[in-house]
């Protein structure tokens, strides 16, 4: 075959780009990245090296996460490493795994090609960790490898031939434990080391794939991002760069690219099982390696089969399941609520304590009931992150979360979800923050999308005081059937009907906008491990962080903006009232000192109601007020009016907000759900213009039918856009979800007028 | 069957079949050019011993053992798999 000419000659300014990128390589901080299999106990080592000087990030455009850090070596000099998510092959099949393949290439945008190869692997089961192990040896860059949990295999009477591994390969190999830290220290000093590149491992390949593929490594550049990588693995690399992502293929020259895809046309005719050689010859060459090289000591011990026995069960095991759930609903509830209110009473403090410092009107206001607030919005999600957390961290580093999936699996995959969902749904019933950032654990993407956007259905912590409202105002307490209580299952209904809704839901967008190939549901059961307490408290942390720095700042910002809105502009009503109150203070100060007691109750009382009046009147004429009157139109086909519509628009700052905002518009000032006056207030309260009840029990069950749908919270929307790392994917949740609560809301209005309910 | 009437001792069946605990070699996979790929690098190549360890409480996905590791996978997926038992 011949090559094109426009290949053979190097564009000379392509050349000079190269050669100045290669300087800056040279003179720049080593990059060391570190690879390995999921549960090969990378991210331990990675925890071991860096202490805390990590960073996280996401790689551009998409939402694999990037973890960096810094570890200082013998020399002095501190390396910059860099944790690539776990993956089985260097042939990417998920967003993780093209970001893997593409920064071992040296083709990934934000990062420079790294300058040594860190790869780990878990010595107790080697024969399919060594396949990860073959391609990155082939790649020809320089390969360090970790043999870890060397002190497991020990124990379990398996020896791994450290050195032969290590003249098979042409690279170092060196025995670890990153949990203990043992061999860390020779792991520094290799890392130190100029390491050369690693000895090409020898594979049987069928002989017209071969040479398809040494055709194509011929016609590869001599320069550009993929020279300095072995060509005959840049071809293959190229050969099964298909499926989602092509940013490998996007990175070769036009001409090479057109080639793969010819090339790869032809061996699709001419030996349609190619795809399968690649594997078998790799495990050909890794059987005989570990033939040679590992030798069990004792037989193989059975604690994992014996621990297996009772937590996957078939009685015991979805039994134990269900009563750690329990336990970690009940923690995310229990001890998460006295934290919270403790930070609920903390901020209210901070406020008090900074209101006399600050100078009374809009500077005191926007510090205590914009930023301040805002920032306590932010800080309360925190301790049930902490907790969820603590618990995932826990279950997937012992091992035990692999198993709950594999218990799940049947029943999600009735919402064409897998086993991995569970976790992240149920914990969006106390709330769908944490449960949004526990999606993390489900590897497919598209399942993970579904799982972010129906986890808002789940009825929250956060709508309670708005059902609790509700139904005490306008659900009469009766019993159905001597046995039922009739506010009981309306309760009951709305949580259901949020589970019913996620359920449909997910089933359109199963079908629809995240209709995708089938993916491979096999998933990994590691062995179990006693987890690492600094492992876990580092995922907390970094969780935590993580969801202040980027959740937090879009949280803080919304809340300036709800504050501006409801607070502005001032009406000219105010003023009097204002006046009053002033007078009402003054003569309280004096009857004080004369010692009137009944009369200052009076007094202080008719200050309070002046206080609830001036609140009432400025939110009303706000600019949250205007809203709620502009929006009126819309919302009355639900039942609704302007008062619920600036309940409705203000409960984006949280939807609890929506019980204290309609407390304000009735002047009740701070009222809260168990509030009988309010209770009474939205019971009796009357249509100015014609004098009928404003609301009934029908626009009651209408109402919390949207707050079961709507999407009303800018931290779960915050949160969204962090967790897809796009603005595309809330927006349309917001609509998608608030369009389902119009509707639903306008059919159950609507049909129960129609059947005289109201 | 054999003319005698006796099933013989192997017989390439789905790796689904098999029952809890028994053993069997990987003869053929087969599926989309990707899932198969996907399969194969999970070591699920001809000539692989594969051990049903268990089924799940609901009786799907199924726990597998080869090459050292467990996995866990759906039936759907484990019929993509031929196995000639032990």
């Amino acid at each position: 075959m011949s090559i094109p000419s426009d290949l053979a000659t190097v564009r000379p300014s392509e050349d000079v780009a190269e050669r100045r990128k290669e300087l800056s390589r040279r003179t720049r901080r080593k990059l060391v990245a570190i690879a390995g299999g999921p549960n090969c106990g990378k991210s331990t080592l990675f925890n071991k090296l860096t202490g805390l000087r990590q960073k996280v990030a996401n790689y551009p455009g998409v939402t694999v996460e990037k973890k960096a850090g810094f570890v200082p070596l013998p020399s002095g000099r501190t390396v910059e490493v860099l944790d690539l998510p776990g993956t089985y092959s260097l042939r990417p099949g998920s967003p993780d795994e093209v970001v893997v393949r593409d920064v071992l290439l040296g083709v990934q945008a934000d990062t420079p090609l790294p300058d040594l190869t860190l790869l780990v692997l878990d010595s107790t089961c080697l024969e399919r960790q060594l396949y990860l192990c073959m391609q990155l040896i082939e790649i020809g860059r320089p390969v360090v490898v970790a043999l870890n949990m060397m002190d497991t295999a020990r124990e379990e009477g398996l020896d791994v031939d450290a050195a032969l591994l290590s003249r098979a390969f042409g690279a170092p190999v060196i025995p670890i434990s990153a949990r203990t830290g043992s061999g860390l220290a020779q792991l520094r000093e290799a890392m130190d080391l100029e390491v050369a590149a690693p000895r090409a491992v020898t594979r049987t390949l069928p002989e017209p794939l071969r040479a398809v593929a040494e055709g194509l490594a011929r016609m590869l550049p001599a320069s550009g991002p993929l020279a300095c990588l072995n060509s005959f693995h840049v071809a293959m690399a190229l050969l099964l760069d298909e499926g989602e992502d092509d940013s490998l293929m996007r990175a070769a020259p036009h001409p090479v690219r057109r080639e793969a895809l010819a090339r790869r046309a032809r061996l699709d005719a001419e030996i349609p099982e190619w795809r399968s050689h690649e594997p078998i010859g790799h495990y050909r060459t890794i059987e005989d390696l570990v033939r040679r090289a590992t030798l069990r000591l004792k037989p193989e011990t059975s604690v994992r089969e014996r621990i297996d026995r009772v937590l996957t069960h078939r009685v015991l095991g979805p039994v134990l399941f269900a009563a750690l759930m329990a336990v970690i609903f009940q923690s995310m509830f229990m001890w998460a609520t006295p934290i919270m209110n403790a930070i609920d009473a903390g901020v209210n403090a901070l406020g008090r304590v900074l209101s006399p410092a600050l100078p009374a009107g809009p500077i005191r206001s926007l510090v205590v009931d914009g930023v301040i607030a805002g920032v306590g919005a932010v800080v309360t999600f925190v301790p049930q992150i902490a907790i969820l957390f603590l618990f995932i961290s826990l279950m997937e580093d012992s091992g035990y979360l692999a198993r709950a999936a594999f218990i799940m699996d049947r029943l999600m995959r009735g919402v064409g979800l897998s086993g991995r969902a569970f976790i992240p749904l149920l914990s969006s019933f106390a709330c769908a923050i944490p449960g949004i950032m526990a999606t993390r654990t489900i590897d497919n993407r598209r399942d993970r999308l579904t799982t972010i956007l129906i986890a808002p259905f789940m009825s929250c912590s956060a709508r309670l005081p708005v059902y609790a409202l509700l139904i005490g105002a306008f659900i009469p307490n009766r019993m159905l059937f001597g046995f039922l209580s009739l506010p009981g299952l309306v309760l009951f209904s709305l949580y259901v009907m949020g589970i019913l809704a996620a359920v449909l839901v997910a089933w359109v967008l199963k079908r629809t906008a995240l209709r995708g190939p089938r993916p491979l549901y096999v998933m990994e059961l590691p062995p179990y491990r006693v987890p690492s307490w600094r492992s876990v408290l580092l995922t907390v942390r970094d969780r935590a962080g993580l969801f202040v720095q980027k959740a937090g700042t879009v949280i803080l910002a919304v809340s300036i903006v709800l504050w501006f809105l409801a607070s502005y502009p001032k009406n000219a009503e105010v003023k009097p009232l204002e006046k009053r109150l002033q007078t009402l203070e003054q003569s309280m100060k004096s009857d004080a000192a004369r010692g009137g007691r009944a009369e200052a109750t009076a007094k202080r009382a008719e200050a309070a109601q002046v206080q609830n009046e001036i609140a009432g009147v400025s939110l009303r004429d706000s600019f949250a007020g205007r809203a709620g009157r502009l929006i009126e139109p819309a919302i009355a086909p639900l039942g609704f009016d302007w008062k619920i519509g600036i309940a409705l628009l203000s409960s984006f700052a949280a939807r609890e907000v929506m019980v204290s905002t309609m407390a304000t518009v009735y002047n009740l000032g701070d009222a809260d759900q168990t509030s009988v006056s309010l209770r009474q207030k939205l019971r009796n309260a009357e249509n100015p213009k014609t004098g009928a009840r404003s609301y009934s029990p029908l626009m009651a069950v209408s109402l919390m039918v949207f707050f079961v749908l709507a999407c009303q919270c800018m931290s779960t929307v915050a949160v969204v856009r962090r967790e897809t790392n796009s603005w595309g994917w809330p927006i349309f949740m917001v609509l998608m979800m608030n369009g389902l609560a119009w509707i639903a809301s306008f059919a159950v209005f609507q049909g129960g007028k129609a059947l005289g309910l109201g | 069957m054999t003319p005698r009437g006796r099933a013989p001792e192997r017989r390439t069946r789905k790796l689904g079949e098999l029952k809890a605990g028994a053993r069997a070699i990987v003869r053929r996979v087969s599926g989309e050019p990707e899932l198969l790929r996907r399969l194969m690098e999970l070591g699920f190549v001809p000539g692989t011993t594969i051990t049903l360890v268990r089924r799940a409480p609901m009786g799907d996905p199924i726990e597998l053992r080869l090459r050292g590791t467990h996995f866990s996978i759906r039936h759907s997926e484990a019929d993509r798999i031929d196995v000639d038992p032990f």
